[in-house]
């Protein structure tokens, strides 16, 4: 029979979930959704020990789950990723009247969907993992019932992930049709007898890799992402960010090189096209941004780019450097949605980029965790961000792929201006109405660890990169 | 563990005095810091007795820190003797710097920050000399440029404090573009960068050349001399030297920490450490006798005319730190070792005691409005006498002395025994300058302390002996001045040295100064007593005898002594070979390069086209959802039809 | 065997041409009723498939529940679609030449389908002889044992569609006065009658 033992972490978050769920249920009606939380971040805590402790690289359910240290690798990430927004959002939900336990519980079945999908070794579990991740983040997305803009943005996201989803399905069915199995393992057998892969196949690919690209929005499927990040409450942007960007990258890398990791070449421009449109869309229409949510959405279009081109290069080294690249985009993106959180004047929050004119003489802590994130996200030497494109490029560049490493570091190069300038209004700006004090130790706390993380990742980077390299190594037997 | 201790002590003490400084409150960030240093002096002179004499190195390995491809690197810890001797003068010196500070600065607002940079450049100084590779030395090495900086520069507020701190960082940077060469070669020859792997490979580089510009270049040579070059940088050496007496601009006890006793002495630790290097390329080891010769004679004649009362100091660091180098150049390391360790004692005691007159004198440093204050500053008096003494090299040849006799004496000596020309040159400097050092000390004695007082009246007034957290590191310095030579002249530098330096030093048969340094004539060994006892003698004559003396000296022989007082132009020398054409240059690049053709077509002219793109490009965001779905649809058509196009049906 | 055949292009078609009449009638009721239509004639591939539980469950599921449940919010939204629709005419060109290049690229994949002998052997389940074995027993070997995982994701996904569904649309509006069952049945005689003796010629 089935080896449950494997899916223990799973297993456990489902049924936490739900235990979470009757606890919020039988609270009394209105009560404050801390409890629920902190349950659910022991939760989360628990899954990730239960993680960790797994070992080998094992397949049950008939091949359709599979727990490797690939998929531990990025497990570990969206549980952190996961419990940091739920941190995250303590101050903002009670403020802005979305004070509901319905909130955590729908981050930890979320979580559990893109555990599935960094652990799904079959199409129908890897699209089962997305929609079990997707559906909370629409919910999420419009949580906040009462405003316009956020239901709006839900339902934006929700109708172009159900498009996205008609074209992963419709793709999962051409190669059903083209290779008979739905199984990783045996499309990757199929394909070995053949010398080249059809054109049908191919273009089961293509819109496979459309559906993935939607789900870690990569130019041209990323339309949503703009509108969804602004319009949806600040706190569940800072989640959207963050770990269902993993899982999706982390999936959309097992995707493609299990089953089809003979067939590189035949898939390569793919990745490549979304790859370049990414980083330089995500570089270019940054600029233009006033909202500094908006701003960090086509921030992670582009760093989505970046990571992508370790993918391209689809060798070992490229599946390390996104992994590494994942990592260090986590924690910055969790320090910087920590200070955007915290940028609020009263009980209004705040979200515009000239808000911050004199941060670094009101609130010289923020600024200083803000501009070094700034300084990561732009790439900028010693900190973590500059590493993590330097071995995606590294990667690229070792395969061959010199224009796509030489288009990457240029749209860095424009990218960067936008980060700066937002160190510019912090530090050279004079203040206009000083944003509020206390700015809450929760997210205080986030911000010093993930700037120290930031800052400090270059004394000692070999832990991270050695494990990412093992990780990376399950991918390729 | 207890090494370990030694080294982080003193980052902590800075991560805690730096951060959370202003919380502590200031009596608490001096108080930690200095215990903390306090507990790493303690346990250093314990390292000194475990490793020198008890003949058990040490090797720590902390963790992993760069590896990529052949290029490991590892945070280590490698104590040996060299390192053991420089932890005892790094802790100790910082130590009772911190406690004298604690009076010292007294009056000044930023007391926590002056303590955590002091407790950060004792850390990055510790990381440089328990190093195990380059890199690591490397780290210390740019470590204490940057507590450096920030010292020299601690009273940010006065312009030459400012000036001073960027002369100091950037002659340091030519210098250390040396050092960074020289470690990039090393790489580039040896495929690694630690100590162990290097000096092990090194006999087999003898004769390894490479071609350079046509010229076939000696390998080691080359590597050694841009090694030197790092070190002529940060000691101060010919002719990189001109920041040193800028630095005084720091406060005295910074003075006494980094510009006497432990950074400047970095780079003769480095040609000590780099000895197994060096003993195989005897033209680079010239280049070093040379240098330390002629720096030693230059700094003491300008020694000799300068009224600051810690110019004079600074410029005779430049000198001793000349001697330390032409011993070092000659082969005898142990000696330049030995040197640098006493020297550390008492030249530590002469800025500390400068620091005690100028904290009396309400911050005046200029000699000339001194004078008579021995009655006043009874124990200062006495403890800037010691260390004069000490610098001089008192002591009867044979019997017994002050501490820089034994190592200075022992330098010269070595310099005879080389029986070399470069060794006659050193030989003849040394003993010139000895006998400057010994005028210039007692002619800062004389007019600080003796003769009329020419302080204001109400300056004279309140002139009294520092407290006793100030007097009594002078005191501990003090007993080093007198005692380290006599204790540590046996163990360091006797026929026995080989056991006490362990492997950490390493001097080829051929090369005999240490060797014969013991068995010189008896002249060689009554000379360098003779001519500092005429230099004090002189001294005498000069400022306590005949006070018209100087004057009129200077009147006649005019060109002399604007040659020496204007430090034999070096400053002006430079500001016209290189700051001038280099800021003519700098400003042509700058209007007409930049500003108009770069400008103009660079940035400027790219950022508009990239603000056009962005504004193109955040249009596409229509907000209808249709508008979206069309993309994605589009986006699948392209792709398939360029697999169509690219496969064929 | 002519049957079969006759019977297969008569459902197909007419779900082919329904999905588009779903999209091109201007009525979103009748869109709703073509829809409809094409939920039948699916169920009636199934039928002929052998898969007559799938066929039964389509029916009874899409058209009994989800479509008529369409309807009624097709109905009772006031949703003006001729205004949704402007525009539609502005983008027509292009969206037709992009889903025509579209359509006719996978045409051509679908008319190049070549079926690898080997693709036979990896199928994950193959299916049972109907005489055999019931559709739904075979159906519930597959979900209830090697498909168990997929199972209880799908179960997760309808937990969260119902949370989703409260969370967003629940609302407890003060003001409003419900009728609360379990007080109505607890009320006693005693809570909520009371004798009062009148005397006569004073009122209450």
């Amino acid at each position: 029979m089935h080896d449950f033992a494997i899916a223990l972490p799973e297993i456990f978050l489902a049924v936490a979930a739900m235990a979470m769920l009757m606890i919020g249920v039988f609270q009394k009606p209105g009560s404050d959704m801390g409890l629920v939380s902190w349950l659910g971040i022991l939760s989360l805590a628990v899954a990730l020990v239960l993680v960790v402790t797994g070992e080998g690289d094992n397949v049950s359910f008939a091949g359709l789950f599979v727990d490797d240290p690939f998929a531990r690798f990025a497990k570990v990430l969206i549980l952190i990723g996961s419990a940091a927004a739920i941190i995250l959002s303590q101050g903002f939900v009670r403020r802005e009247g979305m004070n509901r336990f319905e909130y955590p519980v729908l981050i930890m079945i979320a979580t559990l969907g893109m555990l599935m999908m960094v652990s799904a070794n079959d199409l129908i579990s890897l699209y089962m993992g997305i929609e079990l991740q997707s559906l909370p983040l629409y919910v999420l997305a419009a949580f906040k019932r009462d405003s316009t803009r956020t239901t709006e943005a839900g339902l934006k996201y929700f109708v172009l992930g159900a498009l996205s989803s008609g074209m992963l399905l419709y793709g999962c069915s051409m190669i059903y049709g083209f290779t008979g199995s739905t199984t990783f393992g045996d499309i990757a057998n199929v394909m070995q007898g053949q010398e080249k892969a059809g054109l049908g196949l191919v273009i089961g690919i293509v819109f496979l890799s459309a559906g993935l690209a939607f789900k870690v929005s990569a130019v041209p499927f990323h339309m949503w992402t703009p509108d969804v990040y602004e319009g949806a409450p600040s706190p569940v942007t800072a989640f959207f960010a963050t770990a269902p960007k993993v899982a999706a990258l982390a999936m959309f890398l097992r995707a493609m090189l299990e089953p089809f990791g003979g067939m590189e070449a035949d898939w390569r421009q793919i990745i490549w096209l979304i790859s370049v449109l990414s980083m330089l869309l995500g570089a270019f229409a940054a600029i233009g941004q006033h909202n500094i949510k908006r701003l960090m959405a086509y921030s992670s279009i582009g760093h989505v780019g970046y990571a992508l081109v370790g993918l391209t290069a689809a060798t070992s080294e490229g599946v390390r450097g996104v992994l590494v690249y994942l990592t260090i985009y986590l924690v910055m993106n969790v320090g910087t949605f920590a200070c955007i959180l915290a940028m609020r004047r009263g009980d209004r929050m705040v979200e515009s980029i000239d808000d911050l004119r004199g941060l670094g003489k009101t609130h010289k802590g923020m600024a200083m965790a803000l501009a070094i994130f700034m300084f990561s996200l732009a790439g900028v030497p010693p900190l973590a961000g500059f590493f993590g494109k330097f071995y995606v490029f590294m990667a690229a560049i070792n395969a061959g792929l010199y224009y796509l490493a030489v288009i990457g570091v240029l749209a860095s190069v424009v990218g960067a201006f936008y980060y700066l300038r937002i160190i510019k209004i912090m530090y050279f700006d004079e203040p206009t109405e000083p944003l509020s004090k206390p700015i809450g130790m929760e997210l205080g706390v986030l911000m010093a660890v993930t700037a120290f993380l930031t800052a400090a990742f270059f004394v000692v980077p070999g832990v991270l990169v050695n494990g990412a390299a093992v990780a990376a190594g399950s991918l390729f037997p | 563990m207890m090494y370990v201790l030694i080294t982080f002590a003193p980052l902590l003490g800075a991560l805690l005095a730096g951060f959370f400084g202003r919380s502590l409150g200031d009596r608490a960030a001096m108080l930690i810091t200095s215990l903390l240093m306090t507990l790493a002096a303690v346990l250093s002179w314990v390292t000194l007795y475990q490793v020198a004499f008890g003949h058990s190195p040490a090797h720590v390995e902390l963790l992993s820190w760069i590896k990529s491809g052949d290029f490991a690197v590892s945070w280590a810890l490698q104590i040996d003797s060299l390192t053991a001797v420089m932890l005892v003068v790094v802790n100790t010196v910082s130590c009772l710097v911190h406690w004298y500070s604690i009076g010292y600065m007294s009056h000044d607002k930023a007391k926590a920050r002056f303590f955590a940079y002091l407790s950060l450049f004792t850390f990055a100084m510790l990381m440089l000399v328990t190093s195990d590779n380059f890199v690591q030395l490397y780290f210390g090495w740019e470590g204490v440029g940057l507590a450096s900086y920030l010292l020299i520069g601690f009273w940010y507020h006065k312009p030459s404090a400012n000036a001073a701190a960027m002369k100091a960082f950037i002659v340091n940077r030519v210098g250390d573009f040396g050092f960074a060469l020289g470690i990039a070669g090393i790489f580039l020859v040896y495929d690694s960068v630690t100590f162990e792997a290097v000096f092990s490979a090194t006999p087999d580089y003898v004769d390894h050349t490479f071609m350079f510009l046509g010229y076939e270049v000696h390998t080691l040579t080359t590597i050694c001399l841009l090694l030197f070059l790092g070190a002529m940088g940060k000691s101060a050496q010919l002719p990189l030297h001109t920041w040193l007496p800028d630095a005084m601009e720091g406060p005295t006890p910074v003075s006494a920490l980094i510009h006497a006793a432990t950074m400047v002495t970095a780079g003769v630790f480095l040609v000590a450490r780099c000895s197994p290097m060096f003993e195989y390329a005897p033209d680079a080891l010239a280049v070093v006798a040379v240098i330390g010769a002629t720096t030693a004679f230059f700094a003491a004649t300008v020694g000799l005319v300068q009224t600051d009362i810690k110019r004079v100091i600074a410029y005779s660091t430049c000198s001793q730190l000349g001697y330390m180098f032409f011993a070092a150049g000659l082969s005898a390391y142990p000696v330049a070792i030995f040197h640098l360790f006493t020297h550390a004692f008492f030249k530590a005691l002469l800025f500390l005691g400068a620091g005690s007159v100028i904290h009396a004198v309400a911050d005046e440093q200029d000699m000339r409005k001194m004078g008579g204050l021995a009655p006043h500053i009874r124990k200062t008096f006495f403890m800037m006498w010691i260390g004069s003494l000490a610098l001089a090299g008192i002591g009867i040849p044979g019997v017994i002395g002050f501490a820089g006799f034994y190592s200075k004496d022992l330098i010269l000596e070595s310099a005879f025994a080389a029986h070399t020309s470069f060794g006659e040159y050193a030989f003849i400097m040394g003993i010139a300058a000895a006998f400057m050092t010994a005028f210039y000390s007692w002619r800062l004695l004389f007019m600080t302390f003796n003769g009329k007082p020419r302080a204001p009246r109400e300056t004279m007034a309140h002139i009294h002996d520092s407290p006793p957290v100030m007097m009594i590191p002078l005191y501990v310095l003090a007993v080093g001045a007198v005692f380290a030579g006599i204790a540590f002249y046996g163990p360091m530098t006797g026929h026995h040295w080989e056991e006490f330096w362990g492997e950490a030093i390493l001097i080829l048969p051929v090369h005999t100064a240490l060797e014969h340094a013991h068995d010189v004539p008896t002249w060689v060994k009554w000379l360098p007593l003779v001519v500092s006892v005429a230099g004090i003698a002189l001294a005498w004559q000069m400022y306590i005898r005949n006070t018209e003396l100087p004057g009129s000296f200077a009147r006649t022989h005019q060109a002399i002594y604007q040659f020496l007082l204007n430090k034999w132009y070096f400053d002006e020398l430079y500001d016209w070979i290189f700051v001038r054409p280099a800021k003519g240059l700098g400003r042509i690049f700058w209007k007409r390069g930049d500003g108009q053709v770069i400008d103009g077509f660079g940035p400027d002219g790219i950022s508009s086209t990239v603000l056009k793109l962005a504004r193109r490009a955040s249009l596409l965001q229509s907000g209808y959802v249709y508008h979206y779905a069309f993309a994605m649809l589009i986006g699948v058509a392209v792709l398939v039809s360029f697999y169509f196009y690219a496969i064929g049906v | 065997m002519i049957l079969p055949a006759l019977a297969f292009y008569l459902f197909a078609t007419i779900t082919v041409a329904c999905g588009v009449m779903v999209i091109a009638s201007r009525n979103p009721v009748h869109s709703v009723l073509f829809l409809i239509l094409a939920f039948f004639n699916s169920a009636g591939l199934f039928v002929l498939l052998g898969a007559e539980f799938l066929a039964m469950i389509l029916v009874i599921v899409y058209v009994g529940a989800v479509a008529v449940l369409f309807m009624f919010v097709v109905m009772m939204l006031d949703i003006n679609f001729v205004e949704l629709r402007q525009g539609f005419l502005q983008y027509l060109p292009i969206g037709l030449l992009v889903s025509f290049i579209l359509l006719v690229e996978i045409l051509m994949v679908v008319g190049a389908w070549v079926i690898a002998p080997e693709t036979a052997a990896v199928a994950a389940a193959p299916t049972p002889d109907p005489a055999l074995r019931s559709n739904v027993a075979a159906l519930g070997d597959l979900v209830y044992t090697r498909y168990v995982y997929l199972f209880q994701a799908a179960g997760m996904i309808l937990l969260v569609a119902m949370i989703g569904a409260i969370v967003l649309t629940l609302r407890s509006r003060p003001g409003v006065r419900r009728q609360r069952i379990a007080d109505q049945v607890s009320r006693t005689r005693d809570s909520s009658v009371e004798i009062k003796k009148v005397q006569p010629g004073q009122g209450v």
